[in-house]
């Protein structure tokens, strides 16, 4: 019997602000423990919460980048439950009101998995179990997330990775995280179930907690998906549960905790007054938005003209994206400069996080420069690409590294003696050619280029050395 | 309304509070006269099924929300001097005899 | 008339007296009194001493404060820096804050002189201070009384004359009903008057921080010198009262528009009743214009104020888990174990109750019926109120159905003792402002006391239409023999 899978997914994202949610703390990762503290992030009695005004302008970019409605009015409440991390024993967190809803993301199919909602809310600290203890920094609690629901619209394990994926990008893409989900700042749970195709009526879910890798949201549904089969196969019924991903077992099993028999009590926390974000600030917030990044991946092939596989490469990365549009603001053509990055600065950079982060000593403008000597022939692209390694490490510009003779060229008086010379030089390859095998013109190619510092047109020098030796 | 040793024993759970036999007994008898009065409100005025928001009428507009700056911390010492920590934690045995 | 704060600030500024020998002299009165009428939990003398010289150099230097010098108390769930603050829990006994409430340290930067922390009931919950972990303070007018509560420390210290005035918080009624039960003056502000950052919450959309004080005129000097907006507390409100409201008291009442509300009358001691009649005839005589006037949603307002308040307070007390501050149990199995039986050891059994009222109301299943039909409720009360105070400037209600209950008064179920709040949880509810000025003594000379509440930030009227009845009525209760000499 097949099974349809029905799965939606609630994401953590950790907000990029400089301060915490309710107080003026840092959000820095890492330090002493403890020592990010102050009694309103620890829940000292007397203490009160003061909404960081940053935290909701980031929630509204996150909203209106995945195409949502923004409530113009909004207010937080308590989630009350008792746990040692969360110092209040409540974390306030947006219930009835949220900051947006009704959005979605669109995936390369077309279709669309819906936004249900997405709030803002406190982060809880850090326990350490060790050696009988449990030790407690609370260092992270206050740190802000929004939560994004999706509608239950997902129905295939690859759908969920590309809508997480989509989702990551996005929010990297318009600053507000850098969602680094090894790291815990974006956090996937995943809600599934199963129903026979045509059904319209929803199976009983599970929910898998805390999944902190793309591929693993994957592996979970597969795992999730397979063991609820099973027992629905068996005659069996879904057990509406918390459940964990295992990665070295690559199994899922129920969590132990009584998590299952919480009730939340949500209300309106009476310390932090409701509040309005008006039209106007909105379209301010808009405004200020980036290009977003499949908006730009579609302009790149369809507008620039580049093939999929080098738009796909640029556009992942906003500073990259960025240092690309410079140089082509500068006047350097789509074709070498995208041929450059990907081929000559990538090199460098091995890890996602370096092109991430892409930290380079030359400017676009000076890249441009450099781009637009070989897209003017004055210099070909092996020069190029040795040239840009040499600013890259340096930060000088080309002019360091290019001489004036290079910059002139190889003259066609000096080519065409370098021809003869070559012929010459290489008599049996001369003849190879004059019989048709075309390749043994490399022979040729070779000894121009060494002569020449690999300064020479290849393409002159090839018509030349075709009309010399008479192929 | 009457109220089950079994309700408050859940209610008490999910704060953290337990009762000894005893205590739950006469607890349980004193909570039915309790939610017997909070009940009147339901004796008179029909309310209306508007959505409730935090206290009063008062709404504060995005410009009036802090600005994200950093102020400092407090130092570790003072974060953990009411308790007993452990290399800048707080600290908890997991359990004691 | 004992002196008051303006009195005592001119005997400072002439050198009559200097505020180490008017502290000395607290202190030498609290140290006779205090360990039969347990009024102070924490007696903070060497801080209160070193306070004072500093005061005294303030003075020196000229242009101090009002306040500048004078010996006063704190309620014990006002947070002060070094200093225990336990809310008169057994679960906080230890706690001692590393930080100031706003208005401590407001009264510390003006020459404030603390003698200790008052008692109270556990938390703020309950009505006579004998929810105290350290066992109720006795009403020093007669010692076989409770003071009230829940600021029944607060109240008996200005009564016995251990502080020049004091601050206590209001969450129902938690100034005002020890003011009455103890013949003293305690004014609950505006909800958002006085910041509540560093106030130990019990019902966060209810608390306010107000003094109790002697006299009208003590009370206008001590909100002034603790009013204004926080930015600490996103709930306060900086609102220009155009001046200082003590030094604007004086008012002709003639043409002031008094509501009556016949709903505050409802089931009131007879005794009461005549006092307040008496005391609305004076403004009558005075020219006052006496409006009588409904609020009929005020019947429901105590199961109102009852639901809000535990609701908020079950979540507000989740954070006393033995982690951070406070009281551990000693032996557990788990941590889930030890945060129950910390609470269990920790907490008394009114705030258990209130605890579990507050977690039954907001449970699901119960929200709608309970919570929310509260808070609608609410908001219907505070229509009524707007409404009235379209054509009153002030209300007149008694401040408490009986005066000061007997201790340990048996028999009394938690229900029943909730009653006692009847005429004060309506100006929570609302967050407008009252005051209760005593007003006379019942046949027992126990006092009276008599409510003047005002519209939103309406301090000012409040204040002035109390200061006119206290300057005309004369004498209405004795005055308290003991205490402080000076």
């Amino acid at each position: 019997m097949n099974y349809e899978i029905v799965c939606g997914i609630e994401t953590h994202i950790e907000l990029a602000t400089k301060t915490k949610i309710f107080c003026g703390c840092t959000t820095e990762f890492g330090g002493e423990p403890n020592t990010h503290c102050c009694p309103v992030c620890t829940g000292q009695p007397g203490s009160l919460p003061i909404l960081n005004q940053k935290v909701v302008e980031y929630a509204v970019k996150a909203g209106l980048a995945l195409n949502c409605k923004i409530n113009t009015r909004s207010h937080m409440d308590r989630k009350n439950y008792v746990y040692p991390d969360l110092p209040k024993a409540y974390q306030i967190s947006q219930y009835d009101e949220p900051l947006c809803e009704k959005g979605y993301i669109e995936l390369d199919s077309g279709k669309r998995i819906g936004i249900t909602r997405i709030h803002i809310e406190e982060d809880a600290g850090k326990l350490v179990h060790e050696n009988g203890y449990t030790y407690i920094d609370y260092n992270r609690s206050g740190v802000p997330l929004i939560e994004i629901v999706s509608e239950p619209d997902i129905s295939s394990a690859e759908e969920a990775k590309e809508y997480a994926e989509k989702l990551q990008l996005t929010m990297r893409y318009i600053g507000i995280s850098d969602c680094k989900m090894q790291e815990g700042s974006m956090r996937c749970d995943v809600n599934l179930s199963l129903r026979k195709p045509g059904d319209t009526k929803f199976g009983v879910r599970t929910e898998i907690k805390n999944i902190n890798s793309l591929s693993f949201i994957q592996k979970a549904i597969v795992a999730e998906a397979e063991r609820q089969a099973d027992i629905l196969e068996a005659g069996g019924t879904i057990v509406q549960q918390t459940m964990r991903y295992d990665e070295k077992t690559d199994s899922v099993a129920p969590m132990r905790d009584k998590e299952n028999s919480d009730d939340y009590r949500y209300f309106p926390d009476p310390d932090i007054l409701r509040f309005s974000i008006d039209e106007e600030k909105v379209e301010e917030i808009r405004a200020s938005l980036p290009e977003l990044p499949f908006d730009k991946l579609k302009r790149y092939m369809n507008v620039l003209g580049l093939p999929e596989a080098t738009a796909k490469l640029i556009f992942r990365y906003r500073k990259v994206a960025e240092f690309f549009q410079g140089a082509l603001a500068e006047g350097a053509s789509v074709k070498n400069a995208a041929n450059l990055i990907v081929g000559a600065i990538f090199s460098n950079m091995d890890t996602e996080e370096e092109k991430e982060l892409f930290d380079i000593r030359i400017s676009a403008a000076q890249f441009a420069a450099l781009v637009k000597l070989a897209d003017e022939k004055k210099i070909n692209i092996g020069v190029a690409q040795g040239t840009l390694q040499k600013m890259l490490e340096s930060g000088k510009p080309a002019e360091e590294f290019i001489k004036p003779e290079d910059l002139a060229g190889i003259s066609d008086e000096t080519l065409e003696r370098l021809c003869r010379e070559a012929i010459d030089a290489n008599p049996r390859a001369a003849d190879d050619v004059r019989s048709g095998k075309d390749k043994a013109i490399n022979v040729m190619f070779g000894y121009i280029m060494k002569k020449t510092g690999g300064k020479a047109d290849i393409r002159k020098a090839e018509a030349l050395l075709r009309k010399l030796i008479g192929s | 309304m009457a109220i089950s040793k079994t309700d408050i024993e859940k209610l008490a759970w999910l704060v953290r509070l337990s009762f000894s036999d005893e205590e739950l007994e006469r607890f349980t008898a004193e909570f039915d006269e309790i939610i017997a009065f909070a009940d009147t409100i339901n004796q008179s005025i029909e309310g209306g099924t508007e959505q409730i928001r935090s206290v009063g009428a008062r709404m504060v507009s995005f410009d009036e929300l802090r600005s994200d700056e950093v102020a400092p911390s407090l130092s570790n010492e003072k974060i953990l001097s009411n308790v007993e920590g452990y290399n800048g934690f707080f600290s908890l045995e997991r359990s004691r005899k | 008339m004992r002196a008051g704060i303006s009195e005592l600030a001119a005997r400072l500024r002439n050198r009559e007296i200097s505020s180490v020998e008017l502290t000395k002299a607290y202190i030498d009165a609290i140290e006779k009194l205090n360990p039969t009428l347990n009024i102070y939990v924490y007696l903070t003398f060497d801080t209160a001493l070193k306070a004072a010289e500093k005061a005294d150099q303030m003075l020196d230097e000229g242009d101090a404060p009002l306040i500048c010098g004078i010996p006063m108390a704190l309620k014990d769930n006002i947070c002060t820096d070094g200093l225990p603050t336990t809310c008169c829990s057994r679960i906080l006994k230890g706690f001692k804050p590393y930080y100031d409430a706003t208005v401590w340290e407001k009264l510390k930067k003006q020459g404030a002189v603390l003698l200790g922390k008052a008692n109270m009931d556990e938390f703020a919950m309950g009505n006579t201070s004998e929810t105290s972990c350290y066992g109720a303070p006795l009403n020093p007018r007669n010692t076989n009384y409770v003071t009230g509560g829940s600021s029944g420390g607060s109240a008996a210290a200005v009564c016995a004359n251990l502080a020049v005035y004091s601050l206590g918080s209001d969450t129902g009624g938690s100034i005002r009903l020890p003011a009455s039960f103890c013949g003293v003056v305690g004014l609950k502000p505006t909800y958002g008057a006085v910041s509540r950052y560093g106030l130990i919450a019990y019902g966060s959309s209810l608390d306010q921080i107000g003094p109790l004080t002697n006299s009208v005129k003590d009370a206008a000097i001590v909100f002034d010198a603790i009013k204004g907006g926080d930015r600490r507390d996103q709930t306060s409100v900086d609102h220009d009262y155009g001046s200082s409201l003590a030094e604007c008291l004086e008012r002709d009442v003639k043409g002031m528009r008094i509501g009556v509300a016949e709903e505050f009358f409802d089931g009131i001691n007879p005794e009461i009743k005549s006092s307040i009649d008496e005391a609305i005839k004076l403004f009558e005589r005075n020219g006052a214009i006496i409006e009588n006037i409904s609020l009929p949603a005020l019947k429901l307002a105590l199961p109102v104020y009852y639901i809000i308040a535990c609701a908020e307070a079950s979540s507000n007390l989740g954070r006393y888990d033995g982690i951070r501050y406070g009281h551990r149990a000693s032996s557990y199995t788990s941590i889930d174990d030890m945060i129950t039986k910390t609470r269990s050891e920790g907490f008394g059994d009114e705030v258990k109750r209130r605890i579990m009222l507050g977690t039954y109301v907001l449970s699901s299943g119960y929200y709608d019926a309970y919570y929310k039909k509260a808070c609608l409720i609410r908001e219907e009360i505070n229509r009524e109120f707007d409404a009235v105070f379209e054509k009153c400037d002030v209300l007149i209600a008694p401040t408490a159905p009986n005066t000061a209950f007997p201790l340990n008064y048996k028999g009394a179920s938690p229900v029943e003792m909730y009653l006692a709040d009847i005429c004060t949880v309506p100006v929570n509810i609302a967050g407008i402002p009252a005051i209760s000025i005593p007003c006379g003594e019942d046949s027992r000379g126990l006092p009276i006391g008599m409510q003047i509440i005002g519209r939103r930030f309406g301090e000012a009227t409040v204040l002035q239409a109390a200061h006119f009845y206290e300057q005309s009525a004369g004498k209405v209760i004795d005055d308290y023999e003991g205490g402080a000499v000076i």
